[in-house]
């Protein structure tokens, strides 16, 4: 085992030296993000002798997560197993600071809970959602798992999982919590999930400073039209688009484009009445022209030819190589360009910075909107009910993991918000990446809904199917709308009815 | 069949092992698939029995009969991809110039020992636009202007997906016909060849009536493998652009799953199940019907 | 004279075709071998060439991680498949020679039966399964999926001996009876040998199979040690990650057993298949 370690280390030294000689990064910054990453602890040990340590320095420790608040919640006296499904692998958590901190409280909890064993499964997020549907199916939910939004009112109309009303207005922390984002979770009155990891927005737009500057553009405009205009700068100027994006999954157009650009056009009036089945349509004629809108701007040519075939991932890469000057995204981009850039791209990275999508042409409603929310809460099997002891246990858990501790964490680590506010977050220590984007996301626009957090899941996958074959020109607005109006009639209205 | 019947007692304690194990796991959750298709169920303890609902909204389910017609396009190309190109290149290994017989036969199963999630991967580097090795072959040989975002287009979509399926199971389908060959004895295709019989009537009038029970088996399994193809197309196109590339298994875990409807999905999956016995029992009522004819020959020759 | 240069030519066609056929089959694992061997820059850079600075990294993070359980998924899948492919070439031979020779009630039904099978797409099974065997308390244990891949490989081994040794001459069973041999022995040691080569297809088709089964490992298997190799490489899949060559080097280890494993038997494969008894 020695031996092999040595040959790895030996193997991993020669390439970072060769790495450096490429001409894409700095011995520095290479030694800086292998220490960065978690999983290559042993090859940082390797290298911690050979490289400056100035590195070392840089990449200050993680603020540990306390346990403070643990003493403020209800303890049960319960001695045995508690099953947890989540999704977030250590592959997630690496690039993903939210994910890493619920590792983190999960690790935290189980140190102090020491009667308490903690059966944890963890899925990647698209295996997870098959197993939990599953669960779900036959009635075999773990005790605790994370509830996306979107399932809520087909699961607490199904009685599986727990009122947990009651408990959160008991909850120590109460007033602390960001009550918006509730209500996902919320279904005819009662809280059915404490929402979980962090506050994201679907719809990030990275743009390099630099290169629009010198299209003449001091900041991102503000108007389609301007960047239709900044586009053909672009493309006599050596790049092949304007806008990098994603489409191959289905998802990305609805929830990094069309959630944003929709509420500008309807308003949150429309989407809150769609949510209470009290009249607005999908083929309402605002509605219809923010897709119109959608469909026109994909065809304009600013987007690259492949957006339908690429993963957002891949359209992501397109940005890091430089070979477009912005990029549509998520808030889960956010870390990893972070670390790739400031690897491979100084320049870059100290140029990146984020803008609202422009304000569509005929769009009436509020123009700095942007859509964030959480996505997952931490939910109760209702199973638990008959076992008071376990479910105060699994109640402390969510409490904890969902409270100032990990909003304290995540807030200091990673300039994050979750479901506890943390009025004071210290953002002196991060660069000026990390502080552009929080005021992005936290401070400077105005909240509107993710449209998939809420409704149905099958309504969500007839529009964004269906939107897929439009943005190619294949279907027409009008097509689309109906379609996605007929399941949401069938499947949403109908049930709410029954329910 | 057999000159000795064996006694009652004896098949069946032959048969009881096996025979409980798939009935246990194949057969009871098969069942009680059936049983959820006649519920609207969302998932959950509480179904609504709604008879035969869910079957006559699959009659008139455009998007189902679509993905139908899509794998019956898989099909066909896959009858003639997969088991068609496997025979000739069996054909081709038996054949006495061929050199590296071994290399082939081991090389050639390699894409089938690969999961279909990798090939899936693979596949989509090939076809991806900017950076694929197809549109990089293409620039290459001077066809620059035949490039094009390859997966994206609806009229072509099928068949790329098609290509790494037939591509994958060539080597699966030369293993069990290579295996069924072997056993020919080479005195009849030897004294064939002095004979003068050249390599197409081997192959037609003396391999294939002599192998047809393999061929019809591999008939059957490709039949049914290309009626629930599943995680190539998953990973290569999710189906898209839009349903341009949807097939019925693929419609079925969308429903059951994403959209969490697990009766009609349910409903989805007895009706491809139903489908795919018509078209296998089809297709054996053809080759009977063909292999009649064979048989006759076969009669003459020996 | 003329006609052999003919045939020369067309056997050198041939033999070409063979081997470009060949060189494609084999082009993937060495594209996954090299992408593995670089870091995510240089793969996003360019996916075709060869890596400039290979790296060893991608293999060490996996190995290393503390989640992967790298040699108890290995034992696991190892098992499992050895365990499935044994049951499922001798049940497999047994009711495929039963259905090929023996007419009995019921022949026909059970032929039906495991078409039926054969036609049921995976994933609309899997909440019946995950239902069916959490009642009966047979999910998540070490032998737990072994019950499905036996029963899901079963209808290829039987429809493949049964069309077999359909094709095998009746005489030697007759000649056999002649002798005194009882039915059992004239099925293991007369036709059981005369089967070697497609129950040896029948091997590795199964084995590959049951190494690279993912869904009903993911929904029978809770516990983290249970997990086999497929299930266990979910972890380096988040939901937003795209280190493609980590990807790659999670497929490598995947597969890598298993192929090792049947290159290093191929001779004997190779030789066991083609030394086939003869058949009328």
């Amino acid at each position: 085992m020695k031996k092999w370690n040595a040959i790895i280390g030996i193997l991993t030294g020669i390439a970072i030296l060769a790495g450096s000689f490429t001409g894409c990064g700095t011995p520095e910054s290479n030694a800086q993000n292998i220490k960065n990453s978690q999983a290559t602890e042993s090859v940082a040990e390797e290298t911690k002798s050979t490289e400056d340590t100035k590195s070392t320095v840089e990449t200050a420790e993680k603020t540990a997560m306390s346990t403070a608040t643990m003493e403020k919640l209800a303890k049960s006296s319960y001695e045995g197993e508690l099953t947890i499904m989540h999704d977030s692998t250590t592959e997630e958590a690496q690039a993903y600071g939210a994910a890493e901190g619920l590792r983190t409280a999960i690790k935290n909890w189980e140190q102090s809970n020491p009667k308490i064993t903690l059966n944890q499964t963890v899925l990647a997020n698209d295996d997870y959602k098959t197993q939990i549907a599953t669960q779900a199916a036959a009635g075999d939910l773990p005790d605790i798992f994370l509830l996306q939004g979107m399932n809520t009112k087909t699961w607490a109309q199904q009685g599986l999982i727990l009122d947990l009303t009651s408990y959160v207005q008991e909850s120590p922390f109460y007033q602390a919590y960001n009550k918006a984002y509730f209500t996902p979770f919320t279904y005819s009155g009662k809280i059915y999930g404490l929402p979980a990891l962090t506050g994201t927005t679907c719809t990030v737009l990275v743009y390099d400073k630099a290169a629009w500057k010198k299209a003449g553009f001091e900041q991102f405009p503000s108007t389609w039209e301007e960047v239709k205009k900044a586009d053909e700068y672009f493309k006599q100027n050596g790049y092949k688009e304007t806008i990098a994006f994603g489409n191959k999954d289905q998802w990305q157009a609805n929830s990094c484009f069309l959630s944003t650009i929709g509420d500008r056009f309807t308003g949150a009036e429309w989407f809150q009445s769609l949510i209470d089945g009290s009249g607005a349509k999908f083929s309402d004629k605002e509605f219809v022209d923010a897709l119109t809108f959608t469909q026109d701007i994909f065809k304009s040519g600013i987007f690259n030819d492949d957006f339908n075939s690429i993963t957002n991932e891949e359209a992501r890469e397109y940005y890091i190589s430089g070979s477009v000057p912005a990029f549509i995204g998520g808030d889960w981009d956010i870390n990893y360009l972070q670390s790739v850039l400031k690897e491979t791209n100084k320049e870059l990275y100290e140029n990146t910075g984020f803008a609202v999508l422009p304000q569509p042409n005929g769009a009436s409603k509020s123009e700095n909107s942007l859509n964030i929310g959480l996505g997952y809460s931490l939910a109760i099997n209702s199973k638990l009910k008959e076992n008071p002891d376990k479910l105060a246990a699994a109640l402390n858990f969510i409490h904890y993991a969902t409270g100032p501790d990990y909003a304290n964490y995540v807030g200091t680590n990673y300039a994050l918000q979750g479901l506890t506010k943390v009025e004071d977050i210290d953002l002196s220590k991060f660069d000026s990446y990390v502080k552009q984007y929080y005021k992005y996301t936290y401070v400077d626009t105005k909240p509107c809904e993710i449209y998939d957090s809420y409704i149905s899941s099958a309504v969500w996958d007839v529009l964004n199917k269906n939107m897929q074959s439009m943005l190619n020109g294949d279907a027409t607005p009008q097509d689309v709308a109906q379609k996605t109006q007929k399941t949401y009639e069938d499947d949403y209205l109908n049930s709410q009815r029954k329910g | 069949m057999g000159s000795r019947k064996p006694k009652a007692a004896i098949i069946v304690a032959y048969l009881f092992v096996p025979m409980a194990l798939y009935v246990f796991s194949v057969f009871i959750p098969l069942l009680t698939s059936v049983f959820y298709s006649f519920f609207e169920w969302k998932g959950g303890p509480n179904k609504t029995f709604v008879g035969l609902e869910n079957y006559i909204m699959l009659l008139y389910d455009k998007e189902f009969w679509q993905a139908f017609q899509h794998n019956i396009y898989l099909v066909v190309l896959c009858v003639i991809g997969q088991v068609g190109i496997a025979f000739v290149l069996v054909m081709v290994m038996n054949s006495k110039g061929t050199k590296f017989k071994d290399m082939h036969r081991t090389f050639g199963f390699f894409p089938s020992t690969i999961s279909h999630v990798a090939i899936g991967f693979i596949w989509t580097m090939i076809y991806d636009s900017r950076r694929g090795l197809l549109n990089w072959c293409l620039t290459a040989v001077g066809l620059g202007d035949k490039t094009q975002v390859w997966l994206n287009n609806p009229k072509l979509v099928m068949t790329l997906v098609a290509i790494p399926l037939i591509w994958q199971y060539i080597g699966y389908y030369m293993l069990i016909l290579l295996s069924a060959t072997s056993s020919i004895d080479n005195q009849i295709l030897e004294s064939a060849e002095l004979d003068g019989v050249n390599g197409f009537q081997k192959a037609v009038y003396i391999v294939m009536p002599m192998i047809k029970n393999t061929i019809l088996i591999c008939l059957v399994l490709c039949v049914a493998g290309n009626m629930k193809v599943f995680d190539n197309i998953f990973v290569m196109t999710k189906g898209g652009p839009g349903n341009a590339s949807m097939v019925t298994a693929l419609y079925g875990y969308i429903v059951s799953f994403k959209q969490q409807n697990m009766g009609y999905g349910s409903a989805i999956s007895v009706g491809i199940f139903v489908l795919g016995i018509l078209l296998v029992g089809s297709i054996q009522l053809l080759v009977k019907l063909f292999s009649k004819e064979g048989i006759g020959n076969e009669e003459k020759c020996c | 004279m003329k006609k052999s240069a003919v045939n020369h030519i067309i056997s050198l066609i041939l033999n070409t075709c063979m081997i470009l056929f060949s060189l494609t089959c084999i082009y993937p694992i060495i594209w996954i071998l090299s992408s593995s061997l670089k870091v995510k820059r240089e793969f996003n850079a360019d996916i075709i060439s060869l890596p400039e600075n290979p790296t060893l990294i991608n293999f060490q993070k996996i190995i290393t991680n503390p989640d992967y359980h790298i040699l108890a998924s290995l034992g696991n899948s190892f098992l499992t498949t050895s365990i499935s492919v044994f049951f499922i070439a001798l049940f497999g031979f047994i009711v495929g020679y039963l259905l090929a020779r023996v007419r009995f009630r019921g022949n026909k039904m059970i032929g039906i039966l495991l078409l039926m099978g054969m036609l049921i797409p995976i994933h609309s099974l899997l909440v019946p399964i995950y239902v069916v065997f959490n009642r009966t308390g047979l999910s998540n244990h070490w032998y737990t999926l072994i019950f499905p891949y036996i029963a899901f490989g079963l209808p290829i081994a039987v429809f493949l001996v049964q069309g077999y040794v359909k094709e095998i001459s009746i005489e030697l069973e007759e000649a056999a009876a002649i002798d005194g041999c009882g039915f059992s022995r004239t099925m293991f040691q007369i036709i059981m040998p005369i089967c070697r080569p497609v129950m040896i297809a029948i091997a590795i088709i199964e084995a590959f199979n049951c190494w690279n089964e993912f869904p009903f490992a993911l929904v029978l298997l809770k516990d983290a040690r249970l997990h086999t190799v497929p299930l266990a490489m979910t972890q380096f899949t988040g939901q937003f990650s795209s280190d493609y060559p980590q990807i790659m080097a999670a497929m490598l280890i995947t597969m890598a057993p298993i192929v090792i494993l049947y290159f290093a038997f191929n001779k004997l494969i190779i030789k066991g298949m083609v030394a086939g008894a003869v058949k009328g």
